[in-house]
């Protein structure tokens, strides 16, 4: 008989989806030639392959042969080699696989494997790609990989960035070509590599300029300044667009305050983003309440603010608000080290929304506090087994994991089953080290 | 940066959209609106991680049946070890009769902690086997606790009025995480009346000095202020006080990420108060602001701190580079029974703008000889003529 270790019950945290630890190398399937780079502005990128499933790895060191040639995923290779081929891949989760493909069109279109230091031409469709797939790197925790892929667009203002560098395929039109997400995606990167502020400078930037192009329409001209013959219809969307563009660099800011842990900031800006966004006004008032109560410890301002989000969602009907607010008040008793109130607040929002995945994980972690492991063993588990695509969220299984390790020292069989599991989703993206299969 | 026509579908298919939908989809995202990043879904702590003084420690205890026997009178048993003591932290200490294989005896164990330095927690599980066989077996954990805050004090005079006693109290942070400061107040000892000087009262709320700034930054420091007034009873005595008084103790409560509560105590505050010597000369009245140049008066109090000789004192006012007193210098105040006071009121005026140091007072005690100086008393701000200084 043996006692297992102990799970010491200091504070459970919230992971922020942000802290994932940059740069994993991966396994490179292909090499890309190594071409060097030249100085001119107009060259491609170089790219590299990412062929390597971690799954089937692990499934080939702890389920044998056998139960590791029956994992299915869909790569490059299975689908129609387009657009409609990548999002099928997208949706499926097989980033991986997307990112190869991305690569293959990529190719077609003239720029790719072993291409670096040759002169291209973009199009709108080539930056798309280019866009897609530096998102999906960023996505896959890859970020060493996706700055080196962005290097070559400099600060993506280059002359052959622009329509008006390819007249003969564009007549006419003006204007950048990169897309605004992917000028996002551009200053968010430096924040996972440990640069927050170069994030922050660069996101400003963006923020000037949406801000002129904006002051520039209000004032009847065009968005670069010149005088314009839009008609009302057009001006007022562009108005909108640039509006909301406004709105998510000023969130992405935000973000980035709340990385550096400058809270006091974040929190301005994330008010600011109301303005922008006053649909989204309760989930962010909500969001700075928890990070008054996650990460500052200050209940008051918390409760001050969760008491806000109640006025607001009172006017509002369905489901969303009601989650909301109990999702506060559990939050609220958590802080308070009623684990037992805050059991009973996330089992009520589960009647509610039964499919509530982070009620469900909640709940369960509140039962171990209870000192309940069986019984929170149980709800995890039911969780994973009811929708594997939907629940097996990183987290689910971090804390299935560790309580497997904390019931016994066979750990390992339970383990294995949910290492099945995750196979069986047949995902190519996920972070295995949630398993704890060392 | 310019306006893309939005018009084309294909592009429209791949951009945000499908991101978005992703983002929707995924469970830990907060509903309607996914780009915010704070995260809803709770993880497990993987290690003990820091654990500071004021804190408490909690635990999971579980003991596991992993054979195929039923066993029996298994007896669980917690403790805490530290340099100093071995604490008992099980919550029951009767004998589970018996445990199915695959079942498990759990407890949730709490303490506050109250040391620092090296912790073991010991557990011990004693369980009769099936065959009859007594079984005994330990466990230790070791952790270490580590201090979470650097106090400093400082004690300040008060110029006028010289009972009351100013306490600076300095407070740093010196956990790797933020930390909000719910509560620091002194408790007085028996001798003095607390008032803390950490809020004001603005349109009928109670705002703190703090501002906006809720919260504690690793490494950063906060400084208290609290104004301590003897109690009427101990008011005489604490202008002839020597030595050493016992001030009071500062009583800290502080909350970390999700609401983790931690207390402190300091150790009873002591105070040196100043030598006074036999004769004591403090100020009982002083403007803050003068004119340049335009006398002021000043109202001084001198006691015979002596506990048997009555005093004849002689008072001499020396001039300084910015000071210039008014009146007769040379004079003698009469006598001064032991224990008692008298105020006198003089008159001064300043030559430099600034801030100025009253200096320049002699007493002189006939009998013994002996002359006490007095520099430095107050200080008082000059400014200028142009500037009107309401009397």
């Amino acid at each position: 008989m043996l006692v297992s270790p102990t799970v010491p019950l200091s504070r459970a945290s919230c992971a922020n989806r942000q802290n994932r630890k940059g740069g994993r190398r991966l396994q490179c399937g292909l090499d890309a030639e190594g071409a060097a780079r030249s100085e001119d502005s107009d060259c491609s990128s170089e790219l590299r392959g990412f062929r390597g499933d971690a799954v089937k790895d692990l499934m080939l060191r702890f389920l044998g042969e056998k139960a590791a040639a029956k994992r299915q995923v869909l790569t490059a290779s299975s689908v129609e080699q387009s657009f409609v081929g990548l999002k099928q891949l997208i949706s499926c989760k097989n980033w991986r696989a997307a990112v190869d493909l991305c690569g293959r069109l990529l190719t077609a279109h003239g720029q790719g494997y072993g291409k670096s230091g040759l002169p291209t031409s973009h199009t709108a469709d080539s930056l798309q790609l280019w866009f897609v797939r530096l998102a999906l790197l960023v996505k896959l925790g890859l970020f060493q990989n996706a700055e080196m892929e962005f290097e070559p667009f400099g600060n993506l203002d280059q002359p052959d960035l622009y329509y008006e560098y390819y007249p003969h395929v564009y007549p006419g039109r003006r204007g950048s070509m990169v897309p605004f997400s992917m000028r996002i995606l551009h200053a968010e990167l430096q924040q996972y590599l440990g640069n927050p502020q170069e994030s922050l400078d660069r996101l400003h930037r963006v923020k000037a300029v949406c801000s002129k192009i904006l002051a520039n329409l209000e004032q009847g001209l065009a968005e670069d300044g010149t005088t314009s013959s839009i008609a009302q219809e057009n001006r007022q969307a562009s108005v909108q667009l640039w509006r909301s563009r406004l709105g998510r660099v000023t969130c992405s800011m935000a973000n980035c305050l709340l990385l550096m842990k400058d809270y006091v900031l974040a929190v301005d800006a994330y008010r600011a983003v109301v303005q922008f966004h006053p649909e989204q006004e309760p989930q962010v008032l909500s969001c700075i309440g928890r990070i008054f109560l996650q990460q500052i410890g200050d209940i008051k301002a918390a409760e001050k603010y969760f008491q806000d989000v109640e006025k607001v969602t009172q006017k509002l009907d369905g489901l969303q608000g009601k989650t909301m607010v109990l999702m506060n008040r559990s939050f609220l008793h958590l802080g308070q080290n009623n684990f037992a109130e805050a059991h009973r607040f996330f089992t009520e929002i589960l009647r509610v929304d039964p499919s509530n995945a982070v009620a469900n994980n909640n709940a369960a972690v509140c039962l171990l506090y209870l000192g309940r492991l069986k019984d929170s063993l149980r709800q995890l588990e039911a969780m994973a087994q009811r929708d594997p695509r939907q629940h097996l969220h990183e987290s689910v299984l971090f804390n299935l994991t560790t309580m497997y390790e904390l019931e016994s020292s066979r750990s390992l069989q339970k383990k294995q089953a949910l290492l099945e599991a995750v196979a069986s989703t047949e995902s190519d993206c996920y972070n295995t080290h949630c398993l704890k299969l060392a | 940066m310019e306006v893309n026509p939005p018009k084309q579908e294909h592009l429209l298919a791949l951009k945000g959209d499908l991101f978005n939908q992703l983002m929707r989809d995924d469970p830990s995202t907060v509903n309607g609106a996914e780009i915010l990043m704070l995260g809803e879904m709770l993880t497990l702590p993987q290690n003990f991680g820091n654990i500071f003084l004021g804190e408490t420690f909690s635990s999971y205890i579980s003991v596991h049946n992993d054979s195929n026997q039923v066993v029996k009178d298994i007896l669980v048993k917690a403790d805490l070890q530290t340099s100093s003591q071995r604490l008992n932290l099980s919550a029951s200490n009767a004998a589970v009769a018996e445990l199915k294989p695959d079942c498990c005896i759990d407890d949730v164990i709490h303490h506050e902690v109250k040391e620092i330095g090296t912790h073991i927690l010991v557990c011990a599980v004693s369980y009769t086997t099936q065959g009859g066989e007594k079984m005994y077996f330990r466990k230790f954990f070791k952790f270490q606790v580590l201090k979470p805050l650097d106090v400093k004090t400082k004690f300040y005079n008060a110029e006028v009025s010289t009972d009351e006693v100013f306490l600076e109290a300095q407070i740093q942070n010196i956990t790797t995480s933020p930390m909000f400061m719910e509560k620091v107040s002194l408790e007085p000892s028996i001798m003095y009346n607390v008032a803390e000087l950490n809020s004001v009262n603005q349109a009928g709320e109670c705002v703190t000095t703090f501002g906006s700034r809720a919260y504690l930054q690793p490494m950063d420091t906060r400084q208290y202020l609290y104004c301590l007034k003897p109690k009427k009873e101990f008011a005489e005595k604490a202008g002839i006080i020597k030595g050493v008084t016992v001030i009071g103790k500062l009583d800290i409560v502080w909350k970390t990420n999700l609401g983790e509560r931690g207390r402190l105590q300091t150790s009873q505050l002591q105070r040196m108060a100043p030598g006074y010597g036999d004769v004591r000369l403090s100020l009982e009245a002083i403007p803050d602001t003068v004119n340049l140049e335009e006398p002021f008066h000043i109202t001084c109090k001198i006691t015979n701190c002596s506990s048997e000789r009555t005093m004849d004192l002689v008072l001499e006012m020396c001039n300084t580079n910015s000071i210039h007193w008014c009146g007769i210098s040379g004079r003698q105040l009469g006598k001064l029974h032991p224990s008692s006071s008298l105020c006198l009121a003089l008159t001064l005026l300043s030559s430099v703008q600034g801030l100025q140091s009253v200096s320049g007072l002699r007493l002189t005690d006939t009998f013994l000889k002996r002359t006490y100086e007095y520099d430095d008393i107050a200080q008082v701000c000059v400014v200028s003529s142009a500037i009107k200084v309401e009397s």
